[in-house]
């Protein structure tokens, strides 16, 4: 027996839908890619990948990666189970296409 | 002769026979009577937290500071797909154990032999659990009216046939797909009702505690963390109660003499807000942002408001009160609610209505303010952040003064027995756009990477403590901070299972260590005592991972660099027959 309880679920859903139209957010400058890039990966990347990419922690460090682009967009999209989300479903290709330009811009020492 | 030999094997079968039977005739059912009467004297583990004066105690002395050294392993268990390792406490009722595992898994072991009874493997949202963070590991479940309960990280509460395995009702209530969160804390279960909080915290939701019947699955109440009441809406500038975060992952506990439910909440987002000293008019959650980072009061009957008190008004630290550790205490005639926060700093209450009665920290690294007034809870010099770099590092980390597994109270030495860990992190505060579509995502706000504390290097220290004034007796301490839940027991023993894999058991009253055994692992979980067929067991949790653990490798190196994250099994030991005799 499946129990949906509907009206809390979709109550739910309208509250995410919702968005505050005044709450004061950080989205500045979409129109550079590695700006945008940079608060995306603040907004969901640096927790697991340390200092904004550039050191390890519970990922591994991105600044001066030796990845080609394929793999970087691969690994963003599908994630490693048990390691890593995936994001091919949360992120258009723009998107990640800056998240990937702030990553190639982070110092490689 | 032949006779006699059928005749010794048929009385021996008779015996087992009879055995069996008496086994299952004591095991009463386990309903609200039978939970509310538990005390610390108890042979079972039948909640979370032993009983729901939250102690995480034993009243078992089998095993004793003189018997430990013969402790052995009696049996192992192996769930399989243990992603992030075994995080769940299990339960023991009548010598069975109840435990759950990675993606919900539920079995039913024989306490005693380690036969399997029953096993359950819900179908989950695969596609989903790619998409998640926190996830696929859950933290525990409820039994109660001949249920097993557990929550999935798709949205669900499952409740489980007891005795057979079978699933009595599987009722939806989070729209997980959309919200990306779930559940990974485990319910609690009073008088006729199951109770569950929602994830929430750094993620852009109203995290929220459902209240839902044990017989049939029927949602009764919900109680929404972040807009529970006009007084909560009002807490938040610009509407973004909408999507504030909160939530309560870890189950909180049943204070039976007033019939309340005591629940702690769990964090807003942004975890980081950039107003500087303007939260309560700028930034990106303008105000107190109540109810989250507090302790809540609920009725259970009805999920209404009884009263609360927010420990961390504004928080702006990721320091959840969603740490579901709540121990009744009483002393001088006085009822005390005591309760741990993500900060380190303890909060002590009065039960009738979380009137601050105290507050002491465990860490001694902590500037996150400069203190919290012992008297009204009030925090003194805090710290909040305009956006950038800031100068010095933040104390505690992101991970806790003190993270979500469990200490244990022992009413034997009076002494509550916790690990705090002294560590912090560097962090640079970014002004993000919370992402609410195509669904909800991580919503941090900040680069951060794990520091060491003024103090010296990064370290954790089991504490051996008076609860309600904080006065230690005895500290033992870890290069690793431990990652378990910790457990005493009226044989005077304190176990603590640590990170690297080792389990420690220490005399209680000096923090001498008396006896320890490598399971091969980092423990992650729970740890119970119980007694089975008249013997004490202790039931120790395994497997390493998560979002404190799976920055170990990269700040200490080995064992965790190589320490597999998908590696978790329920070790149970016991003191071989024979040698139970040097009691
Ligand atoms: C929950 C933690 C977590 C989050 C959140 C996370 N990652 Fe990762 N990431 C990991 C781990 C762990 C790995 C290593 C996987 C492996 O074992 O190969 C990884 C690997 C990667 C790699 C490949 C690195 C290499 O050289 O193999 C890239 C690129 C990456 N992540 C980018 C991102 C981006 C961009 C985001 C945000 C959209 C993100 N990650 C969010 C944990 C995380």
């Amino acid at each position: 027996m499946i129990l949906f309880s509907r009206a809390a679920a979709l109550a739910l859903l309208l509250a995410a839908a919702a968005l505050p139209a005044r709450a004061e957010t950080g989205a500045a400058a979409p129109s550079d890619p590695t700006k945008n890039g940079e608060i995306l990966f603040a907004t969901s990347c640096g927790w697991c990948h340390s200092d904004g990419g550039r050191e390890a922690g519970k990922g591994p460090k991105l600044a001066g990666t030796t990845r080609d682009d394929a793999f970087i967009i691969n690994r963003i999209k599908n994630g490693k189970p048990g390691a890593m989300p995936a994001w091919g479903k949360v992120f258009d290709d723009a998107q990640i296409e800056n998240i990937l330009h702030y990553i190639r811009s982070l110092p490689s020492k | 002769m032949r006779v006699k030999s059928r005749l010794i094997a048929f009385s021996a079968a008779l015996v087992a026979g009879t055995m069996l039977g008496s086994v299952a005739s004591m095991a009463q059912a386990v309903d609200a009577k039978r939970l509310e009467m538990a005390g610390h004297d108890s042979k079972d583990w039948l909640t979370y937290h032993s009983s729901y004066m939250g102690y995480d105690y034993s009243g078992l002395d089998q095993i004793n500071t003189k018997t430990v050294k013969n402790l052995e392993v009696a049996w192992m268990h192996f769930p399989g797909r243990t992603t992030r390792g075994l995080q769940s406490m299990p339960l023991a009722a009548d010598g069975v154990v109840y435990y759950s595992s990675s993606f919900s898994r539920v079995f039913a072991i024989d306490g005693a032999s380690g036969k399997v009874l029953w096993s359950y493997v819900p179908k989950l949202d695969e596609d989903l659990i790619a998409r998640q963070t926190h996830s696929p590991y859950n933290r525990g479940i409820a039994i109660g009216d001949g249920h097993v309960y557990v929550g999935t990280v798709d949205g669900r509460l499952i409740a489980i046939d007891m005795k057979t395995g079978q699933p009595a009702w599987d009722t939806k209530l989070v729209d997980s797909q959309k919200l990306t969160v779930g559940f990974t804390g485990a319910p609690l279960f009073v008088r006729g009702k199951v109770i569950i909080g929602s994830q929430g915290g750094e993620w852009p939701v109203q995290g929220t505690i459902f209240g839902v019947d044990a017989a049939t699955g029927k949602q009764i109440w919900s109680f929404s963390t972040t807009a529970g009441t006009e007084e909560a809406k009002k807490s938040w500038g610009n509407d973004t109660w909408r999507i504030g975060g909160g939530g309560g992952w870890m189950p909180g506990t049943y204070d039976a003499e007033t019939n309340t439910v005591w629940w702690g909440t769990a964090n807003p987002d942004p975890l980081y807000d950039w107003a500087g000293a303007d939260i309560k008019t700028q930034g990106a959650r303008p105000g107190d942002n109540l109810y989250t980072t507090s302790v809540l009061a609920l009725d259970p009957d009805t999920g209404k408001l009884k009263f609360y008190h927010q420990e961390l008004p504004h928080d702006n630290w990721d320091f959840d009160s969603a740490l579901g550790e709540f121990m009744m205490l009483d002393r001088g005639g006085k009822k005390y609610m005591v309760h741990v926060n993500k900060s380190g700093f303890i909060f002590v209450y009065d039960r009738a209505n979380a009137k601050v009665e105290n507050v002491w920290p465990i860490v001694h690294n902590y500037n996150f303010v400069k203190n919290i007034d012992p008297k009204t809870g009030e925090l003194i010099g805090r710290r909040d952040f305009v956006a950038g770099p800031q100068q010095e590092p933040l104390c505690p980390a992101i991970a806790g003064g003190v993270s979500w597994n469990s200490g244990s109270y022992s009413p034997k030495s009076g002494l509550w027995y916790k690990v705090g860990n002294e560590w912090c992190i560097t962090l640079e505060v970014v002004k993000t756009t919370p992402i609410t579509e195509p669904q909800v995502q991580l919503n941090i706000g900040a680069n951060f990477k794990m520091a060491p504390p003024p103090s010296g290097p990064i370290y954790g220290h089991l504490d051996a403590r008076d609860p309600i004034t904080g006065k230690l007796k005895w500290e033992v301490k870890y290069n690793a901070p431990p990652t378990a839940s910790v457990l005493s027991t009226a044989g005077n023993l304190v176990f603590l299972p640590d990170a690297a894999g080792i389990i420690h058991a220490y005399d209680a009253e000096t923090g001498k260590e008396l006896w320890s055994h490598n399971d091969g692992v980092g423990h992650n979980g729970g740890i119970i005592s119980y007694m089975a067929h008249g013997k004490q067991y202790i039931a120790v949790e395994t497997g390493f991972g998560g979002l404190v653990g799976d920055d170990y490798g990269s700040m200490f190196g080995e064992p965790w660099k190589s320490m597999p994250r998908d590696a978790g099994a329920l070790v149970v030991f016991g003191l071989g027959s024979d040698k139970m005799a040097t009691k």
